[in-house]
């Protein structure tokens, strides 16, 4: 056991780092503005008073490194600073509609995995058949088709035409749960949708390599009835790759929020950094690029101890 | 029961039967099942369900029709290897091809086809379509159709200048990384690496939050490009002069000389934002790029041939280009109909969100975008642009498809 501890201990570390030379990048592209955020936020026809007087109130007047320091210590105990534009606490403002996200992007994987895992299995072991080519064609689709698109044509024919889903996914204090996936449904269907056309393609990719592997064959051979064939052998070994799949696509999930959010006008992360950006709101564009980063890399980092775990050969590296 | 009904199910059910008798055994599954859907769909759905089907069908057997015969066009006008090659392409790729044809059309002839300008006012907001108006008006009054086609023009200009700049610059670092090998292998290797770990999406609105506004005027953009040229240029001249100091110099001055002269083109074609936007998408997608020249590259290096070269005394530059790139071309060009897609996708998402492209110039993101409020009025005109975008991606993705089944044995 200690090895696998070791190395999962070693997989953390490393995406530590990683997320410290993020941080480094987020914080440093910012000062690459001439000038300096006060300018950018003054524009040019500021006075040298306002300008000294931001300066100050934001704490410019210290050497970069000092500052990206302090912004560095605050990340880490989630305080983002103040917003540029409304002067109010970025983790108070972030903070409710992270919890949005989380729940929109749960919601979504909530569906989508257990029905692209059923069929991307189902696909593979139907291989070049008519039903695998029509889901090739279909995932294809809809993969290649941008978000808004997806969520538009659910909008169009699911909330406009019959009326059954409301359009905006618009949440006020106090829903009871049931009522919460109601209004919640039409965007998760649209990330839905994204999500499965991939995790149904790698599915089906990983099981196809599984299948053609000697020992399915010698089992095949030996005259193993076939479900215990994929119950037997090939699935212990499916795992890796499956749980791989579902980590590297709930990661996905993550970014793909951000255009459905702003179909669904959905109080979520994604729809604020887009708010932000517009505006130039820089402390909020930092907390929230960060904040998409890390969950971006624990993921990641989730894909490869899950693929430790399950496969013991990676337990040995060569 | 009228009519129709009677006949979709005769035509299904003989068409099913026709399949059994020949021995058609995917046809007839597909057909069989098709009947079984309709009686259920027939039911919950009543006719306007069936009719659905039946376009549906019908729009797939036109679809069919037509990339069949552009193959068989494609296949006469061809050099007889081309022929040979067009003849394994499936229905899918000639699909793909012809849509990529059309596109091309439409965006090269994008002012003799449009019958209106791009940003000019003919009529009232949002106002029905009529015999002038093919698709109607847009929210300010503008022809949506002539919008569309020079939509095909610009925004597919910008994304493949965006992948052509990524492409450039991550197969170079890449043949480069797989030559030379030691730190500065280590070194690119690291910072795509962290580059990666960035969501693309987030990555892309960060830069943009910071070049976007008053940076993007012409200057910034020109010394930002400069600098892109100036850094490939580097590579190049790495690659080729090798350690010769004489070499060095005069690769050097022609570096910024064509440096400079790229940043002035690029400036004429586009205007400031939409330099920043190619930028911002080059070097997201550029370490992607590396990624896969360096491993492709990588297994090619190894080869006895290459020692052999080595051994004859040939140079860095002649390796790549007379060994290296010959024998990894194949999955290189799919790899840039890939990226084509993820760059077209993420600057459609981009101007959806009205950080991309910028009004007035007519772009199929934000033309989604600005005519959104439409769609709660039950039409479909705004989803048209979404769906050129979705077309051509498709396309794309179908004739990559067939090539790396073709080429390679990523037979997925």
């Amino acid at each position: 056991m200690g090895d696998i501890l070791g190395l999962v201990a070693k997989r953390l570390g490393l995406g530590l780092v990683i997320l410290l030379i993020i941080s480094v990048i987020i914080f440093f592209m910012v000062e690459l503005l001439p000038g300096d955020i006060a300018q950018a936020v003054l524009g040019q026809g500021a006075t040298p008073e306002n300008l000294a007087a931001l300066r100050k109130e934001m704490g410019l007047d210290q050497p970069a490194i000092v500052r990206y320091l302090g912004w560095l210590k605050g990340a880490v105990m989630l305080d983002f600073g103040n917003s540029i534009v409304t002067g109010a606490s970025v983790s108070e403002t972030i903070g409710t509609r992270f919890a949005n996200t989380l729940f929109l992007a749960a919601y979504a994987a909530a569906i989508a995995v257990p029905i692209s895992i059923v069929l991307g299995v189902l696909v593979a072991l139907a291989r070049n058949s008519i039903f695998d080519r029509v889901a090739n064609v279909a995932t294809l689709t809809s993969i290649s088709s941008p978000e808004f698109f997806l969520g538009y044509i659910l909008i169009l024919y699911l909330a406009v035409k019959t009326g059954m889903f409301p359009a905006i996914a618009s949440l006020r204090e106090g829903m009871d749960f049931g009522d919460l996936l109601y209004r919640t449904f039409l965007p998760a269907l649209t990330l839905v949708l994204v999500v499965t056309a991939h995790m149904m393609r790698m599915t089906r990719a990983a099981i196809i390599n599984l299948l053609a592997s000697p020992y399915i064959e010698m089992a095949r051979l030996k005259g193993t009835p076939p479900w215990k064939v994929i119950v037997k052998h090939a699935l212990p070994n499916a795992w890796a790759p499956i749980i791989n799949v579902v980590a590297l696509n709930l990661a996905y999930l993550i970014t793909g929020v951000v255009l459905v959010e702003v179909v669904f006008v959905y109080p979520g992360i994604g729809q604020a950094l887009v708010d932000a950006v517009s505006k130039r709101d820089f402390p909020v564009v930092q907390a929230c690029c960060l904040i998409f980063a890390a969950t971006f890399i624990l993921l990641n980092l989730a894909a490869d101890v899950g693929a430790i775990l399950t496969n013991p050969r990676l337990r040995h590296p060569k | 029961m009228s009519v129709f009904v009677i006949i979709y199910y005769t035509l299904l059910l003989g068409a099913s039967c026709l399949a059994a008798y020949f021995n058609k055994r995917s046809a007839f599954l597909l057909l069989f099942s098709l009947t079984l859907v309709s009686f259920v769909l027939g039911i919950v759905g009543g006719v306007g369900a069936l009719r659905a089907v039946a376009i549906a069908a019908g729009l797939l057997a036109l679809a069919a029709m037509v990339s069949y015969a552009f193959r068989e066009f494609l296949i006469a006008i061809a050099s007889h290897n081309m022929a040979k090659e067009l003849r394994t392409a499936p229905l899918t790729a000639a699909f793909g091809m012809f849509v990529i044809f059309t596109y091309a059309i439409a965006g090269i002839f994008a002012p003799w086809i449009a019958p209106f300008g791009e940003a000019q006012v003919i009529s009232s907001a949002f106002a029905p379509a009529d015999e002038n108006m093919l698709l109607g008006a847009d929210q300010l009054g503008r022809d949506m159709f002539s919008r569309i086609i020079y939509g095909a023009r610009n925004t597919v200009a910008l994304a493949l200048a965006g992948t052509v700049l990524a492409f450039t610059l991550g197969a170079m670092a890449g043949l480069l990384a797989a030559t030379t090998g030691g730190y500065f292998d280590q070194f690119l290797g690291r910072m795509s690496d962290v580059i990666m770990s960035i969501p693309s999406l987030i990555f892309a609105l960060l830069m943009l939050s910071i070049f976007g506004g008053e940076l993007a005027n012409d200057t910034t953009s020109f010394w930002l490009l400069t600098g892109f040229a100036v850094l490939v240029g580097l590579l190049f001249v790495t690659a080729v002069a090798e350690g010769n100091v004489m070499s060095w110099i005069i690769g050097l001055a022609i570096m910024v000389g064509v440096a400079v002269a790229f940043a002035g083109g690029m400036l004429v074609i586009f205007n400031p934002s939409e330099i920043i936007l190619v930028l911002v998408v080059a070097v997201i997608y550029s370490p992607r790029v590396f990624r896969l020249t360096r491993a492709v590259a990588g297994n090619v290096v190894v080869m006895d041939y290459i020692e052999a070269a080595k051994l004859r005394g040939e140079r860095r530059w002649y390796l790549i280009r007379r060994e290296i790139l010959p024998n990894s071309a194949a999955p290189l060009v799919a790899e840039f109909g890939l990226e084509f897609c993820f760059v077209f996708l993420l600057i459609a998402g981009l101007s959806f969100l009205g950080l991309g492209i910028q009004p007035p110039t007519a772009d199929w993101g934000s033309m989604v975008r600005e005519n959104a409020t439409l769609i709660s009025f039950g039409e479909l005109t705004p989803l048209i642009p979404a769906a050129a975008i979705a077309l051509l991606t498709v396309a794309v993705n179908f004739v990559v498809d067939w090539m790396l089944y073709r080429s390679s044995g990523l037979k997925v």
